[in-house]
């Protein structure tokens, strides 16, 4: 740790020169930084200064906090259990494995209207995304179409590298459990024929991943099928990944449903995107209150792991989804800095007294 | 063969050089930084050769003593043998040693023949005896340390053991979306558990701030160079600005709580003015008219004609008993000059007294010209030369505090002449007019005089011959040297009749008084330890305002010893002490505290050894408890008579004591290395008495006033620093890693990383490195000016105040209050799947969800910023410099993410990063929880800021208080201070 070093000539900065004949190299400058004079500005946080910041934040804070709170609260959200551990669950029978296809339907009602945009997410609990083999179980050279990955994908992504001497494609976890169920909405209306509600697949993933990092295999005329050559669908899929979606710019590694998927969510609790409902017209709400069913097509096991399975169906706002939190703490920490203002307004008082009959004594 | 202004290679027997006289000259500037020649002389029965041939020819025997580090001493002889006669044993002294390092002068070559090599030499030896010190912050820095690792451990242990009980159910362990490969399935269950604590130790391993370390060593050798630098620590008429030897004890320097001072050349000049001499109860004083005729005055009537001769002897003996060297430039050609040209010769010695003594006499008409060929020529009133032959030295040492020449006159008499300290001279005088000198010589003593007296004895040859063979006897003997000299010079010195008395006047240093004062002031004790009499030293002590007038002294003396036993001294001194700090606590309640009466403690060589001596039934604590708790009662301690070792002692029992203070030692002189190198600091003044106090130093300067700026200024600015770098360390890596731990308990133990694996890696590295380096570069809580105007604040920071326990843990808890902060604050913001992007910049109308790693990354952002403000909040000395790291480094910071997550970087194997932290820029809600964040974490502490100085202010608070206060005002008339833009050189000091 120690560092002796010979002072004399480091601060000589030379060679060591004859002593004697250095006595006037070896005077210090007089820089202000060497002499530790540079100008400076010197803040003290008092009661006085800091007394104005508390009040400006409760100020400031508060109104943000009630803006976001109202925000949030105008946005229409509903969630539906479909995971059917409950016997009177309409998708109860979907848990034994023997039902395939398995169909089960649940009735809703819609109380108020959604207007604007209307974003469809299906939400799983208790799946451990975060986990640590998870996560790396991937391969992002293959994702993004590089030839030599698709053959010969990552060692990451054992067990789900190969099957049957041949690649994955896409290899590992992610891949493997990719969440296939597949959700309908139906308005019931007054007249017994009930309307399907149209679902976009498309412009639910970041831009960037959908057109930078995943790509299919080169190959731009050749067809989808042929640029997966050599390689097999995993283990868990029923179609291979070139025909995960009909429209070609939509399948392959750029299907958008998967690249949602691929992002590992943070939490073992989690909702992805999966529909956008877009607004037609101005005149009519996108989604009109009323009585609604959701067609599910049961694949995904969940009860295996004490998993749930939700739908959402949510309105945004210029700040995002629903949002309790956010609205509530900005108003929390706003009295809290504004009651500490009160505080500390009354201890300087009180202080000043103080000090300056301390001062008189003294 | 070494030839002229070639360095010796090795450590060399000095055999003959081309010098007749078989001398050389030296410098050894290299070694210890004495510039100055020094004579070395050649052995005896060899300096006649001249050639090669002649060397080759010689047959020898050289027995020496192992390698010691010791420069100034060296025991050997030397066996030459030669055909006809028996061999010749020769002593060989540190005169005969040429030393690895030193550099020949004047001499054209030299022969000599090697004795020590490598690491053997003594040169080699002296890099590495230097012992290695640590500082008080060091060793508390050690201890958190020692926390954190058991923290990281529990972490580790707790987060293993959680993982198991988790994985029980084999659906949390193995659900079938993730299922595990043959060979982690088959490994052992022991084994796995061993390797996922390794990979919990791995993950949280960042909680040990290992680039503290590297800070804290750059911060260590960087911030020792504003010593150097410093102007005001440089002096003028020496040339000399401080040196720091070890950077490791910076801060140490703001810890002093004893400061062990030594007296002559420290606290005194040690620029020695001879003022007058006595002889046999005559006073002479000189004048100090230069280059004129004697101008004496003579107190008493003229002496009559025996007086007369005892007052040339008298003079005669000053002149001849002395080390001192003639330096003259034109020596090689000295035999045509006429010795009597009137030029002044500059006198050389190790002793300024020697010098002042010698130089005195010069005016009173006697002056020493030089020595040659062993015989020591002076010119005397009568411009005449006397030749003496110089037949012994028996050097000055400390422990006898005398010395003595023997010559043979002219006229074939021998005289022996002794000079030493009244003390060890009076008891072995058996003539002379002791009883007039004695009084003279205390008083000279109480006006802080140093005094020598001065005795002589006349030898017949005979008894010549038998001190002869006895000196001879103890030079040659290999083992125990130095004691068998010791013994033969005590044989020696005896007998001897009373000459007079000199007194030479050493002024204290300039500044001394105040700077003690001011050293008091900031609580810091200052004891002084030095080898003068007690009047002297005591007269120098309230001449530098160590003592004050209404100090009650305390005396545990020689003198006292003699009428009562050393236990009845100590109690009734414990007694009057006790007494006094009980009735002192009382006033202090009253308020009364500014009329407390102080006490200065006086203690002698003699008595300390007694107490410090160990009783044969064993209870010699029971002293040494007595004395430390009478000596910490008192605010002066004196120790006078002091040995060198005894200083180390008394060093020593302070810094073993029961509250292990920390302690300075400051001096310049060799019988001062012993107290440097013991205590915690040492520090020497680069002073007359050689530089050897100075080399074994940890910081050396050139005065003694430079202590006040060096302890109150520096020592406290970089305590200061140091603490904060410290504290702040171990706070910015607890909320680094706190989330981390606490994201275990959301994936399932698994040991997934929050953080992206750059942003692991530069966290400490680069977005938060600089700042605090910066820091502890160059925050400075109050002025210079302040910190040396008011000494009190100094006492703020004693005791390790910042480094306590209290502040430690405060410091933890908030890291790991802002740590929840970020991470629960994230979490809240993900669960409810809030924090969205609607992706406005980069295409219209989607509504995305984020995942791990943004969550990371907004956790990290968080973080950077809420650490780094932190340090803003703490800094009060705001330099552009510090704008540009805090600022500039947050800059950097977002600046590499945007890099970071834009583009896709071709030698990752994943591309995790990708656009998450511009896609999270996007998001609303993200900027809004940051703002949040980064407010809830700060709050408690500036709160605890705020309030803690508003209730319970300290007292460099109240000082930053008023002089923020007073500031608009100051600052209106110079926006330019003059000593930031002068550019002007400064007017030099005479």
């Amino acid at each position: 740790m120690a560092m002796n070093y010979n002072a004399k000539d480091e601060v000589d900065g030379g060679p060591p020169c004859a002593p004697g004949g250095t006595a006037k190299n070896r005077r210090p400058d007089n820089t202000a930084f060497k002499q530790q004079r540079l100008p400076a500005w010197q803040p003290i946080l008092t009661a006085g200064t800091v007394l104005p910041t508390f009040f400006i934040i409760g100020l400031i804070f508060i109104p943000i906090g009630i803006g976001i709170f109202v925000t949030s609260n105008n946005i229409r959200e509903i969630e539906i259990d479909y995971t059917g551990t409950d016997p009177s669950s309409p998708c109860n029978k979907c848990l034994s494995p023997n039902v395939t296809p398995c169909i089960c339907t649940i009735n809703f009602t819609l109380e108020q209207s959604f207007e604007g945009n209307v974003f469809m997410y299906y939400g799983l609990s208790n799946f451990y995304q975060n986990h640590r083999r998870y996560v790396k179980s991937r391969d992002d050279s293959q994702l993004n179409g590089d030839p030599s990955a698709l053959l010969n994908p990552s060692k990451e992504c054992e067990p789900y590298r190969r099957n049957e001497d041949k690649p994955i494609a896409p290899c590992g976890a992610i891949a493997n459990s990719m969440f296939n169920d597949t959700l309908d909405l139906f308005l019931v209306g007054n007249e017994s024929d009930p309307t399907p509600i149209h679902l976009e697949r498309k412009g639910i993933a970041w831009w960037t991943d959908k057109n930078v990092k995943f790509r299919n295999p080169p190959g731009a005329d050749i067809p989808l099928e042929e640029r997966f050559k050599g390689t097999t669908k995993p283990v868990n899929w029923v179609k291979p990944v070139y025909r995960l979606d009909p429209d070609e710019d939509n399948s392959g590694f750029i299907n958008e449903d998967f690249i949602v998927w691929m992002r590992t969510a943070a939490l073992p609790t989690f909702r992805k995107l999966y529909r956008l409902i877009e607004r037609k017209t101005d005149l009519h709400p996108t989604l009109p209150a009323g009585r609604y069913y959701l067609n599910i097509t049961y694949n995904y096991p969940v009860h295996s792991f004490d998993g749930r399975k939700r739908m959402i169906l949510s309105t945004i706002s210029w700040m995002g989804g629903k949002n309790p939190f956010l609205g509530i703490a900005y108003i929390a920490i706003g009295s809290i800095s504004f009651l500490l203002g009160v505080v500390l307004l009354v201890i300087n008082h009180k202080y000043r007294n103080s000090s300056n009959t301390a001062d008189i004594t003294i | 063969m070494v030839k002229e202004d070639e360095t010796f290679p090795c450590d060399l027997i000095f055999l003959s050089s081309s010098r007749v006289d078989g001398t050389c000259h030296v410098t050894t500037a290299s070694l210890d930084g004495e510039s100055s020649h020094k004579t070395h002389y050649a052995v005896q029965d060899t300096k006649g050769f001249r050639t090669e041939e002649d060397i080759d020819s010689l047959h020898a025997t050289i027995e020496c003593e192992q390698p010691q580090p010791d420069l100034y001493r060296f025991v050997g002889r030397i066996n030459v043998y030669s055909d006809l006669n028996d061999p010749v044993v020769r002593p060989l002294g540190s005169e005969n040693l040429l030393l690895r390092g030193a550099t020949l002068k004047n001499t054209e070559k030299i022969f000599g023949v090697a004795i020590y090599t490598g690491m053997e030499t003594k040169m080699a030896l002296n890099y590495q005896s230097k012992s290695q010190k640590r500082s008080a912050v060091e060793k508390s820095m050690n201890v958190f340390l020692i926390v954190y690792l058991c923290i990281l451990i529990s972490k580790a242990l707790i987060n293993t053991v959680m993982k198991y009980v988790w994985q029980s159910k084999p659906f949390q362990d193995e659900p079938w979306y993730n299922q595990k490969t043959e060979a982690e399935r088959q490994r052992n269950l022991l084994l796995r558990a061993f390797t996922d604590f390794l990979a919990f130790m791995v993950l949280f391993n960042y909680i040990i701030p290992v680039s503290m370390y590297v800070t804290v060593e750059m911060q260590k050798f960087l911030g020792s160079y504003f010593i150097t630098w410093d102007e005001e620590m440089f002096d003028e008429a020496t040339g000399e600005g401080p040196l720091v030897n070890t950077s490791d004890l910076n801060e140490e320097l703001g810890q002093v709580e004893y400061v062990f001072t030594d007296k002559t050349g420290t606290l005194t000049e040690n620029n020695m003015e001879f003022k007058e001499c006595c002889v046999e109860g005559h006073v002479y004083v000189p004048h100090a008219i230069c280059n004129g005729e004697a101008a004496i005055d003579m107190i008493d009537a003229s002496p009559g004609a025996g007086g007369r001769e005892r007052e040339e002897l008298f003079f005669r003996a000053i002149c001849l008993c002395h080390t001192i060297q003639v330096k003259d430039d034109d020596e090689v050609d000295g035999p045509r000059k006429s010795p009597d040209s009137g030029k002044r010769c500059a006198y050389i010695s190790s002793s300024p007294d020697e010098v002042a003594l010698v130089e005195g006499i010069q005016r009173l008409g006697f002056r020493y010209l030089r020595l040659k060929d062993n015989y020591m020529e002076l010119q005397n009133r009568d411009s005449d030369i006397e030749r003496f032959e110089l037949l012994e030295i028996l050097s000055f040492d400390s422990v006898r505090r005398r010395m003595s020449v023997i010559v043979r006159s002219a006229t074939g008499e021998i005289y022996l002449f002794c000079k030493g300290a009244d003390s060890s001279i009076f008891p072995r005088v058996i003539e002379g007019k002791v009883d007039q000198i004695r009084s003279r010589v205390e008083r000279n003593a109480v006006e802080g005089l140093r005094t020598l007296c001065v005795a002589y004895k006349r030898l017949i040859q005979e008894e010549y011959e038998g001190i002869y063979k006895l000196l001879q006897a103890a030079k040659v003997a290999l083992q125990d040297r130095e004691r068998k000299l010791a013994e033969a010079y005590e044989q020696i010195e005896k007998d001897l009749i009373l000459l007079g008395a000199t007194a030479v006047e050493d002024r204290l240093q300039e500044k001394a008084a105040d700077t003690v004062e001011a050293l008091q002031k900031a609580g810091v004790k200052v004891w002084v330890l030095t080898g003068d009499k007690v009047e002297t030293a005591a007269a120098a002590c309230y001449a530098c305002k160590l003592f004050r007038r209404n100090t009650q002294l305390l005396e545990v003396t020689t003198k006292r010893l003699e009428e009562q036993s050393l236990h009845d001294v100590l109690f009734e001194l414990s007694k009057t002490i006790l007494h006094c700090s009980a009735s002192l606590t009382r006033d202090n309640f009253s308020g009364l505290s500014a009329d407390m009466q102080d006490y200065g403690l006086i203690i002698d060589g003699a008595a300390l050894s007694l107490i410090m001596k160990p009783r044969e039934d064993g209870s010699s604590s029971n002293y040494r408890q007595l004395f430390l708790d009478i000596c910490r009662n008192c605010s002066a301690v004196l120790c006078c008579r002091m040995a060198p070792l005894q200083k180390a002692q008394i060093v020593k029992l302070i810094k073993f004591s029961k509250e292990h203070p920390i302690t300075l030692a400051i001096g310049d002189g060799a019988n001062d290395v012993s107290m440097i190198l013991e205590a915690h600091v040492g520090i020497g003044i680069i002073g007359k008495e050689g530089r050897q106090a100075a080399r074994n130093s940890d910081y050396a300067i050139p005065k003694f006033k430079h202590l006040k700026k060096m302890l109150l200024v520096h020592g406290h600015f970089y305590y200061i620093r140091i603490s904060e770098l410290v504290q702040y360390f171990f706070y910015k890596n607890v909320c680094f890693i706190f989330p981390q731990f606490l994201y275990q308990f959301f994936c399932g133990f698994s040991q997934q990383t929050l953080y992206d694996t750059a942003y692991l890696t530069l966290y400490n590295i680069s977005f938060t490195s600089l700042p605090i380096l910066l820091y502890s570069l160059m925050e400075q809580h109050v002025t210079m000016d302040t910190l040396k105007r008011d000494p009190a604040l100094y006492r703020d920071i004693a005791k390790n105040a910042l480094l306590r326990w209290r502040v430690f843990i405060y410091w933890t808890f908030l890291g790991v209050f802002d740590a929840l902060v970020f991470f629960f604050g994230a979490y809240f913001m993900f669960e409810n799947t809030t924090v969205t992007s609607n992706g406005q910049i980069v295409t219209t109308n989607t509504h995305m969800v984020f995942g791990n790693w943004t969550f990371g990354t907004l956790v990290f952002t968080v973080m950077v910023f809420t650490v780094t403000l932190k340090l803003a909040l703490d800094t009060h000395y705001w330099t552009w410099i510090n704008h540009f790291v805090i600022w500039g480094s947050l800059l950097f910071y977002v600046v590499f993410s945007l890099l970071w997550g834009g583009v896709i970087w071709p030698f990752l194997s994943y591309q995790r990063m990708y656009y998450v932290f511009i896609q999270m820029l996007s998001s609303g809600p993200a900027w809004l929880a940051i703002v949040l964040l980064v407010a809830v974490s700060l709050l408690p502490d500036v709160l605890k800021k705020v309030l803690c100085r508003q209730l319970w202010p300290s007292a460099t608070e109240r000082v930053q208080r008023s002089s923020s206060r007073r500031a608009p005002a100051d600052a209106a008339p110079s926006p330019d201070r003059p000593l930031l833009t002068d550019p002007a050189p400064r007017p030099r000091r005479e």
